[in-house]
């Protein structure tokens, strides 16, 4: 596994970490996406409001057991 | 006094505006589905927004026509089967394998965002018009919407584009509609059967200015 000389640090690690941060930021954009689909299904009301609630929440479910295992396995 | 003008308008051709009062002529209704993913939708029933007065029903809801998703919907197939393309070349072998599993679970959200995206998009961004008003609902990015809206009485004038051979076609295009409120021009973009939504809203326009002046149109 290749080292950075100065840190001593394994490259995979830095690598790890800016996944992790881009994962992070998914995230919160997960987290808007829920928001804007309350805004959405609050000034429009045409049937499938729910269906698309349930939708943005898996997302955001999905973006958050990704954070976790990328967490884990990297 | 007998009548000096009799508009020739007749009933048959104003039934869209004419709100069906049985279940059966609502069903029979041109126009009128159950479908929820409609881009056309006459006298519907459960659709309700924000804005809407108690008194207010709700003629037209008005979406870009089906065949306006087709871009985003293959561009969208493309990506779910662009991973199992790539993994036949090795592109992403210098990548341990872990990462290379990671790479591709990201890849996959962000097709998810994408898809979830241009749905909402189209899903959401709606024409409706009332038998008061005109309303153009927009969500513009993530946080940012706009919603405009016009008295019926305001509109001055109602005209379609419909141009080009999909256009045609599938008979979609675009309302514009010229009020003297605030909002000057309302777009109604390709939206189904633009003739008939022309026809709908000149059937409100009269039926508001019979209300305004009952004896100026016979």
């Amino acid at each position: 596994m290749s080292n950075i000389p100065f840190l001593n640090i394994s490259i995979w690690t830095i690598v790890k970490i800016f996944v992790l941060i881009g994962f992070a930021i998914y995230g919160v954009f997960a987290v808007v996406l829920v928001r804007q689909v309350k805004l959405m299904t609050e000034t429009l009301d045409a049937g499938l409001d729910e269906f698309v609630k349930f939708l943005s929440y898996v997302h955001l479910a999905f973006a958050i057991l990704v954070f976790v295992l990328a967490l884990i396995i990297l | 006094m007998p009548d000096i003008f009799i508009s020739d308008l007749k009933d048959e051709k104003r039934k869209a505006a004419v709100q069906p009062k049985t279940k059966s002529q609502l069903e029979n209704a041109e126009g009128h589905s159950h479908n929820l993913f409609s881009a056309f939708y006459l006298w519907p029933e459960k659709v309700d927004f924000e804005t809407k007065e108690d008194e207010e029903k709700v003629v037209l809801l008005l979406r870009r026509h089906l065949i306006t998703n087709v871009g985003w919907i293959l561009m969208a197939i493309a990506m779910v089967l662009a991973p199992m393309v790539i993994t036949r070349f090795p592109i992403l072998d210098f990548l341990p394998g872990n990462y290379r599993f990671i790479a591709v679970l990201f890849w996959y959200m962000i097709t998810t965002a994408y898809t979830l995206e241009q749905f909402l998009d189209w899903y959401f961004n709606v024409y409706i018009v009332t038998t008061e008003r005109v309303i153009d609902i927009d969500f513009v990015n993530l946080i940012y919407k706009e919603v405009s809206d016009a008295d019926i009485n305001k509109i001055q004038d109602v005209t379609y584009k419909m141009g080009g051979v999909i256009r045609t076609m599938f008979n979609y295009g675009t309302v514009l509609i010229q009020t003297a409120g605030e909002v000057e021009n309302f777009d109604f973009e390709d939206v189904p059967n633009p003739t008939k939504v022309t026809s709908i809203l000149q059937d409100l326009r009269l039926k508001e200015e019979r209300e305004d002046h009952p004896g100026a149109l016979g």
